[in-house]
């Protein structure tokens, strides 16, 4: 152990020496969260909100006031036939229709608890996706204020007034999964197949070192440096770009921690196959360009055309980026996202298995 | 004087090829010996056997007292090596590079002392990788000497190295056999041989063809009736340039 822990530490020092590594692993996430932030996109995204009111009393009334005090909202009314046209028009991007027996209230036994009913628009999934988070929270909130005590919507709406989801908070967690990933898979593969024609493994391996503590070092040298860099990138949005982060940093470090695991299998599974740095260069995109585009880093999921949703949805970034955001943006526990936490087990036991099978050191 | 390499009979086959076949010698505790041949001959393939990296088809050896095909990590902990074509891994320093593999051997070592040794402790906090040639194969030889071998292996130790280099690697080899190791070079240049080793072995196709001091398989050669045109000659080739451009070591 002490020699892993002692090859570890200098595996780490080297690292911070390695301009190339630090550019990759710190500057061009952050890099694309200035670009994709800052620049942004359109400033925060506003959503154009179409309220049909079928209830039509005070408490209805109420809750689209609150509706209305959220910035990111541009609330518009009428009937629904006219505002679903509208939405199918491209004006809109979400429809609400409060139904004619809303309440704000707990419901009462044997009663059903009001149900809004909410039109997407898939053409617009950007705004959609912030729209139904905000959607979301507003009535986890005000559920929770009345279902705790005597129902204060009133002070309840002003805390949701201040959280106004902006796009570069839809972002951080999808740059965090995008550089757990190039971590796992790209410098896996380029370190070793380098390290491996230049013959420094097969150096290493002409000292008594056994192999699975060698191994263990590279492994526990980067889920290290997943930690870190998940610190700094939160650091940095949250200081520099006024990132809001709902959700516990415990839950986002442990599913990023459990994200590494699957990439990093896969980056020893993938390394190999490899023998040149070529075939890593082109290797590495194969792996990663897909899940870049396809698992929700810089957009939401919803925009995935229909005939790929099927692979996108099962894709290790897809449940590592979907855990990392709904912690981050709407506040969600380890067990809200049980589900992707399970997907991202299962990866990691199916990686694990094929990182055992295809890796090799010579 | 006991024999501290001792191989019997090896043996190693690619598919049709032998590449060692029936290979026997011994060497001598703090000796310097010398496996020479061809490129193809067979031996690195001997010396990875020896080293613990390869395992052989037949045979045995024995290094160090350890069997190598029995306890092949056994070798490992006892001797030093440094290999053809290998490197160390990039941005470490010089003394981490040392420390690095002190941790492999699990050894506490003064990597200050042990770089001072091989004459870099003024680059201790340099790159390895921004190390000139020769320096590297002295930080080289310096990381094969952190677990205190018994024997040390150098596969093709001044390959690609500028005379004043070369010899300063000799004075080196020489200074490290003084101190009670005993010293394994393969090498392709025979005036290396001539200058540094005790005794060689020659091989070719996986076979050693020969196996004496340097000395005594000159002599052996003239008996059986070699001549070769005379030139009478009190230096050669060498000697100037080393005249003209002093023995001072180049940094590169």
């Amino acid at each position: 152990m002490g020699q892993v822990l002692g090859y570890t530490v200098l595996l780490l020092r080297a690292y911070a020496r390695d301009r190339t590594a630090l550019f990759f692993g710190f500057f061009f996430p952050l890099l694309f969260m200035v670009l994709f932030g800052v620049l942004n996109f359109g400033g925060s995204v506003r959503v154009n909100l179409g309220v049909v009111d079928e209830a039509k009393n005070d408490q209805s009334a109420s809750f689209i006031a609150t509706l209305s005090k959220i910035e990111t909202f541009k609330l518009t009314s009428g009937e629904r036939d006219a505002e679903v046209a509208k939405l199918t028009a491209g004006d809109r991007d979400l429809v609400l229709v409060i139904p004619g027996d809303f309440r704000i209230a707990p419901a009462g036994s044997g009663t059903s608890v009001p149900t809004l009913a909410l039109y997407r628009n898939s053409a617009r999934a950007e705004a959609g996706a912030v729209g139904t988070a905000i959607l979301n929270s507003l009535i986890d909130q005000l559920s929770f204020a009345v279902t705790q005590t005597a129902p204060v919507v009133s002070l309840k709406s002003q805390e949701v007034t201040g959280r106004n989801l902006k796009y570069v908070d839809f972002l951080t967690p999808g740059i965090l999964g995008m550089t757990i990933m190039q971590l796992g898979i790209s410098s896996v593969a380029f370190a070793f197949v380098a390290e491996r024609s230049r013959g420094v493994i097969r150096r290493i391996m002409a000292t008594p070192i056994p192999r699975r503590n060698y191994i263990a070092a590279h492994v526990l040298q980067r889920l290290i440096l997943a930690v870190v860099q998940v610190l700094i990138l939160l650091g940095v949005a949250v200081l520099a770009f006024n990132v809001t982060v709902v959700g516990g940093l415990g839950s986002l470090l442990l599913v990023a921690v459990l994200g590494a695991v699957v990439f990093l299998n896969l980056g020893f599974a993938v390394t190999g196959l490899l023998t040149t740095e070529n075939q890593a260069a082109v290797a590495t995109q194969i792996v990663t360009l897909p899940q870049l585009f396809l698992s929700g880093v810089f957009f939401s999921r919803d925009a995935v055309p229909a005939f790929l949703k099927p692979v996108a949805d099962f894709l290790p970034l897809t449940f590592l980026n979907d855990a990392l955001r709904a912690i981050a943006t709407t506040g969600a526990s380890l067990g809200d996202v049980g589900g992707q936490i399970l997907g991202l087990a299962v990866w990691a036991v199916v990686s694990f298995f094929l990182a055992y099978r295809l890796f090799r050191l010579d | 004087m006991p024999s501290i390499v001792s191989v019997t009979e090896l043996r190693k086959s690619y598919g049709q090829i032998k590449a060692v076949d029936g290979v026997s010698f011994d060497v001598a505790e703090r000796e310097i010996f010398g496996l020479l041949g061809p490129n193809g001959a067979g031996k690195t393939t001997t010396v990875e056997i020896l080293e613990g990296l390869r395992e052989a088809d037949g045979g045995t050896a024995v290094v160090a007292g350890v069997d190598v095909r029995r306890d092949p990590s056994g070798v490992k902990e006892r001797i030093g090596v440094q290999l053809q074509q290998s490197a160390f891994p990039e941005n470490f320093l010089a003394r981490e590079i040392v420390d690095l593999f002190a941790l492999f051997y699990r050894k506490r070592v003064d990597a200050m002392a042990i770089l001072r040794s091989v004459g870099l402790e003024d680059k201790a906090r340099q790159k390895q990788e921004k190390l000139s040639g020769g320096q590297r194969q002295r930080l080289s030889i310096a990381v094969a000497l952190v677990n205190e071998p018994r024997v040390l292996f150098l596969d093709e130790p001044t390959t690609g190295l500028d005379p004043q280099a070369r010899r300063n690697l000799w004075e080196l080899v020489r200074a490290i056999r003084a101190r009670g190791t005993t010293v394994f070079l393969t090498t392709h240049y025979l005036d290396e041989a001539e200058a540094l080793c005790d005794r060689v072995a020659i091989m070719d196709g996986g076979r050693i063809v020969a196996l004496d001091s340097p000395p005594s398989l000159i002599e052996a050669l003239l008996k059986r009736g070699f001549r070769k045109e005379l030139v009478q000659q009190q230096a050669n080739l060498d000697d100037v340039f080393l005249d003209v451009t002093g023995h001072a070591l180049r940094e590169e």
